[in-house]
């Protein structure tokens, strides 16, 4: 995960959600377990977002192609099932990104990018249904086997966009540290 | 008659805030504020390392983040006693006013001018008059006839499509909306050059935080940043000429264009200098430390009571009166039992005892969030507070940004505004417009501090905790004065592990509900005497509570209830 870097990139994966919100968590996992499996280029930033609220307008400024795990709440899904949404799918409201505090947060964002006319052509959702977004560091057994499929799901929307990704051999393990019960490494 | 009117949610930022109004006469007679979530971040901080705790407090909310990683990484300190080098207390001074910068700016721009721009009637305007008006006030650059009219040609193509994008909830040709064309067509133009100076005071955060949206370089005891000039990895004066090249920037907006837009907005409704007061006790705690022990802060911290000019001042953040008398009441909050405790004292077992139905009166426990009270008040926090305690005690700063800010409506409206009006809804958006130019100022000032105590040869950056951490209890507080208003972490250790943790966050403050003796909280107060013109459109309770900057996923010791419903104005 790069910071200061990020801005230079021209592509950007970015996990939304709360760590501390059960199910929710899922979009900065999918994330950190993307970027531990899988090498992509330079240009391409890979963010655990948190619940940046309209601030993820500044993380999707000016880039050519932008990746979005998010946890989903559909009307007819069940837990763990990924869904992929382009841009239009998102702006026509479709799912409901509506699970926990950040929501109203992509639509606006994005809405905000395209009227400033830095929005990235190129716009995917990684959704995930949650199951329960109880208070808590734990993901539901249904979203935890959700993973590899939204890991796959989002090096094929990098694919769809052009962009590279070379497969880590061996990975490297994930840094999910809200998952530890144990003092961190500084 | 009287009305009921329930807005739910109102806040466009984080969490779930819910504002009951009861309308008589076509003013609020009384209101009811509710947070429809709960959260207890003690329940996940039980039992682990106290250096650990910022990286999950930091994920609280995510709009807040760098404000919850400060102050509990300064809530352990405090508990052990340690003393934090001064480059710690420099580079974190600067990455919490760089933050404050952007959240200000955000606020006023993006989260709360819709309250008072009417964004379709900038198309009305003439750019080339909007220009001239704009240039006999400010030197901004960005006011040029050709910029004006660009924006106005991507409005009209907007609106041309039936989309109105990120404008779309606004209140248009609502009869409270009361700004020329050209003023409106002014605020569309800084709110699309806000987003890009709210990037650049971010961008500040991550490099001196080495990433954004959470900070990566803190540590209890101090920071992570290794200081060597020359080194391309560590901080050096390459990365420090660039924080303050964004920051002349930024601090360039705020001050010619931020602080100049409030007051150009406020002459045009002068009325709401007189409405939304509420609660006139204000807390606002000392912040930027400018020495290891903390004893020096560059912004003053006090205890207004009853909005009398008497400032009981608060030296430092071991201030016993504070510590003994800050306490959180459950009376009204869906929580076991009917206690008011000091927060150190307190435990968090929730018990929701049913929906408030619509068209009921209100229940006895009607919201999640708790009510912080001090000496047994409800006491009004954020940057009203702050300035009204640096004002009343003279501090140079707030006094020289305070005069700007009269001036400048002065200059544009040919109207006195006094001190005493800052009690009020646009108060609330006039001070933190002068705290921001004040925060930018000093923001400037610790840079410099920062790169002369580097010159001195100083790379101190830590002060490892662990002698004192591996055994004995510790009871400790830390503060920070964000730019929502007063925040504290309270925290009990025992042996090296969490006993207890507490946040006291500035919405609880400002959001909390009534306490056991039914005094309201500021948001509550703050509403009873607003006019509301049409009970379907209730913009001007809008206004009063956007004034506060809500941020209720802090707010909240938690979760959500449904979390379906979106914008909803019902009006029973």
């Amino acid at each position: 995960m790069r910071g200061e870097g990020a801005r230079l990139a021209r592509f950007s994966v970015i996990g939304i959600g709360n760590v501390l919100e059960g199910d929710d968590a899922i979009g900065p996992t999918v994330v950190r377990v993307f970027e531990s499996r899988y090498a992509a280029g330079d240009d391409v930033a890979v963010v655990d977002g948190g619940t940046p609220g309209l601030d993820l307008t500044a993380y999707m400024m000016g880039l050519e192609g932008l990746v979005v795990v998010d946890a989903i709440k559909t009307r007819t899904g069940t837990a763990g099932e990924v869904k992929v949404y382009d841009k239009k799918g998102i702006l026509n409201r479709g799912p409901m990104v509506a699970m926990s505090p950040h929501e109203p947060g992509l639509r606006e964002s994005i809405l905000h990018a395209e009227f400033q006319g830095v929005s990235p052509p190129v716009i995917n959702l990684v959704g995930v249904v949650a199951g329960s977004i109880e208070f808590g560091c734990r993901l539901t057994p249904q979203v935890r086997g959700a993973i590899d499929g939204a890991v796959e799901a989002v090096r094929a929307a990098l694919q769809g966009m052009g962009v590279a990704t070379v497969k880590r051999d061996p990975p490297l393990p994930p840094d999910l540290w809200w998952e530890r019960p144990q003092h961190l490494p500084t | 008659m009287s009305q009921r009117i329930t807005i739910d949610p109102i806040t466009r930022i984080e969490g779930h805030l819910r504002i009951d109004l009861e309308v008589d006469g076509g003013r609020v007679s009384k209101a009811w504020s509710s947070g429809t979530m709960w959260r207890g971040i003690e329940t996940i901080l039980q039992g682990r390392d106290p250096r650990d705790a910022w990286a999950f407090t930091q994920r609280i909310c995510g709009v807040c983040t760098t404000v919850h990683a400060i102050t509990s990484v300064r809530s352990v300190e405090n508990a052990l006693g340690l003393e934090v080098p001064l480059n710690a207390q420099l580079i974190r001074n600067i990455i919490i006013s760089a933050h404050a910068l952007h959240d200000h700016v955000v606020h006023f721009y993006h989260l709360s001018a819709l309250d008072w721009v009417d964004v379709v009637a900038a198309l009305k305007a003439d750019p080339a008059k909007a220009s001239a008006l704009a240039e006999s006030i400010s030197s901004w650059p960005g006011n040029s006839t050709k910029e004006l009219a660009a924006v106005k040609a991507r409005l009209a193509g907007f609106v041309a499509a039936g989309q109105l994008g990120p404008f779309q909830n606004g209140y248009w040709g609502h009869p409270a909306m009361r700004l020329p064309p050209e003023v409106n067509l002014l605020a569309v133009a800084h709110y699309l050059q806000a987003l890009e100076i709210q990037r650049k005071a971010n961008q500040i955060v991550a490099i001196l935080g080495s990433k954004t949206p959470h900070i990566q370089n803190l540590a209890v005891g101090g920071v992570a940043n290794a200081i060597n000039l020359d080194s391309p990895s560590a901080l050096n004066m390459e990365k420090l000429y660039k924080v303050k090249d964004l920051l002349d920037e930024v601090s360039g907006f705020v001050t010619q264009c931020y602080l100049v837009d409030v007051a150009a907005v406020a002459g045009f409704y002068p009325e709401w200098f007189k409405y939304g007061a509420g609660v006139t006790n204000y807390l606002a705690v000392p912040d930027l430390p400018i020495d290891a022990k903390m004893t020096r802060f560059d912004l003053p911290g006090g205890v207004i009571m009853a909005g009398q000019a008497g400032v009981r001042k608060i030296e430092n953040w071991n201030d016993a009166f504070l510590k003994a008398n800050v306490t959180e009441s459950i009376a009204h909050s869906h929580y076991d039992g009917d206690w008011q405790r000091g927060p150190w004292e307190e435990e968090t077992v929730p018990k929701f005892t049913g929906e408030w139905k619509a068209e009921t009166a209100a229940p006895q426990k009607y919201s999640w969030v708790k009510a912080p009270r001090l000496d047994g008040k409800p006491m009004q926090v954020g940057p009203l507070a702050q300035v009204l305690v640096g004002f009343l005690t003279n501090d140079p700063l707030t006094v020289k940004w305070v005069s700007a800010a009269i001036s400048t409506v002065k200059a544009i409206h040919k109207i006195d505004v006094t001190p005493a009006m800052l009690h009020s809804t646009l108060g609330r958006h006039a001070a933190r417009a002068i705290r921001t130019a004040m925060m930018s100022e000093l923001t400037l000032k610790h840079w410099k501090m920062l790169v002369e105590n580097i010159g001195k040869g100083d790379t101190s950056i830590f002060v490892d905790p662990m002698p004192k951490l591996q055994s004995g209890s510790y009871r400790g507080v830390g503060f920070h004065e964000a730019p929502r208003g007063t925040l504290s972490h309270w925290c009990v250790i025992e042996n090296g592990k969490i006993k207890n943790y507490q946040c006291v966050v500035p919405s609880t403050w400002n959001a909390g509900p009534r306490d056991g003796h039914d005094q309201p909280g500021p948001y509550e107060a703050a509403l009873v005497g607003n006019p509301i013109a049409d009970p379907k459109l209730p913009l001007e309770a809008l206004r009063t509570i956007h004034s506060f900057d809500p941020c209720l996923a802090c707010a909240i010791h938690t979760h959500d209830a449904d979390g379906t419903e979106h914008g909803m104005v019902k009006v029973l």
